[in-house]
């Protein structure tokens, strides 16, 4: 059952800020409130007051701007991501993600904000955007600052981000030309049991890795790089990769912390980090062709 | 869920026998224990604690049940609660079992949780590592407390 609760509709951010500051642990910020109100409903957590960030005029803005940044405001939906003319062009990878993130519901209403505050652990977005040189904004009414996306998530349900401080904006610098990615995705649930997300730049005439970027979703307790796998495939020639690509594989899948739960086991997980980091791999390096 | 942790300490275990009666002190070693009182002495507990994950906050009333106490090698007790705002439980065994040697003691803390209701609804993984997290904070406080009570004693 929903317990009452009260709404407050601040004209901006620090406006936002303040009233967090003002009624403490009994508010949060709601936004697209697809999984806040879930948890209410279990009766997992109470606020008698919940801050709307949605109807704060431009937190939901994307846009490009003139230093080659791709900018997306917290509370632009996935189904805006999804559509947008930006995103689609300047991060087509992006747009395919969002795509098949969750359902339909979520898709219209859930925002790219929250679902990244929230920190669940089967966030398809945040293991793409750690193959990105990302980073989000946090505005609190005193400060902003940036953070990069790598140090965001502490653990499941846990960012760095403190309870008055608004995600207002990600930024993310968009892939060049020789540059393809993948993220590949499985589960049989509507949260999936495991992300891959690669993005492989290749320097020559297209004969060598000069950069890769592995990250791993849905296993452990958060999104993260998988960095002994790019270890393994940074600076080879391309002829070589395949030959060592099952290397790379199986250090993909060291040291994820896989959990066991409704998604698989920890050792099914395990193993099918490895059939997709090499089934990532071999999409991402076949797009240069 | 199964956990244990293995702290060595140079004080002899006597000591370390007489500290885990101590309850104030031990209260101080719980991780989230915010009130602690004796129901009957080396028998029945009483414990508030509370922790949480991000967002999610939960608050026990604990039952604390001495099972066994075989001064000064091993101390046997139940804790049982639940949290009715969220609808969960939790059952904690906890084994501590103490071997002296030459004026040091080596202590196991073995313990055994379940938890259950909506609770579990965050998964497992967010449960056991909440849990394993808790053991570590409680054998670091442990361990901290006994070495400390060592030097307030050479300090007498």
């Amino acid at each position: 059952m929903l317990r009452p609760f009260e709404i407050h509709q601040p004209e901006d951010v620090r406006g936002a800020s303040a009233l967090l500051g003002q009624y403490g642990e009994d508010a949060t910020f709601y936004a697209g409130g697809t999984e806040l109100l879930l948890v209410m409903k279990e009766g997992l957590v109470r606020y008698r007051h919940l801050i709307d960030l949605k109807t704060i005029p431009g937190l939901n803005t994307i846009s490009y701007d003139a230093e080659g940044w791709v900018r997306i405001g917290g509370t632009a939906t996935h189904g805006e991501l999804m559509h947008h003319e930006i995103v689609r062009r300047h991060v087509p990878i992006l747009t395919n993600v969002e795509r098949k993130v969750a359902n339909v519901r979520v898709r219209n209403v859930g925002t790219i904000g929250g679902n990244l505050c929230f920190a669940e652990p089967h966030s398809d977005p945040a293991t793409l955007f750690l193959v990105f040189d990302a980073e989000v904004e946090l505005t609190s009414q005193h400060a902003t600052r940036a953070v990069p996306m790598r140090e965001f998530f502490v653990g499941p349900f846990e960012t760095v981000r403190q309870p008055d401080e608004v995600l207002t904006r990600i930024r993310l610098r968009p892939w060049g030309d020789r540059t393809h990615g993948a993220y590949m995705k499985f589960g049989i649930h509507e949260r999936p049991t495991l992300g891959v997300a690669l993005a492989v730049t290749l320097g020559g005439a297209h004969t060598t890795i000069e950069d890769i970027r592995i990250a791993v979703g849905c296993v452990g307790p958060k999104p993260q790089r998988a960095e002994a796998a790019e270890a393994v495939l940074r600076g080879l020639p391309l002829a070589d990769a395949e030959r060592r690509l099952d290397e790379a594989a199986t250090a993909a899948a060291e040291g994820l912390d896989a959990i066991s739960d409704l998604h698989g086991s920890a050792e099914y997980k395990t193993e099918m980090v490895k059939v997709f980091t090499r089934r990532a791999f071999r999409d991402a390096v076949v797009r240069f062709q | 869920m199964e956990f244990s942790r293995e702290i060595s300490v140079a004080v002899p275990p006597e000591k370390v026998w007489a500290f885990l009666w101590d309850l104030d002190r031990m209260a101080r070693c719980i991780p989230g224990c915010r009130e602690a009182r004796e129901i009957e002495p080396h028998k029945r507990y009483e414990a508030l604690v509370s922790e949480r994950v991000g967002p999610f906050k939960v608050q026990f009333p604990l039952d604390i049940d001495i099972v066994e106490a075989e001064a000064p090698s091993r101390l046997r007790a139940v804790a049982t609660g639940r949290d009715n705002s969220v609808r969960s439980s939790v059952r904690v065994r906890l084994d501590l079992d103490i071997v002296g040697d030459a004026g040091r003691t080596s202590l196991s803390i073995h313990a055994d949780v379940s938890v259950l209701g909506k609770l579990a609804t965050l998964g497992h993984g967010v449960i056991k590592r909440k849990s394993d997290e808790i053991m570590t904070q409680f054998a670091e406080s442990l361990r901290q407390a006994l070495e400390d009570s060592r030097a307030d004693a050479a300090a007498l």
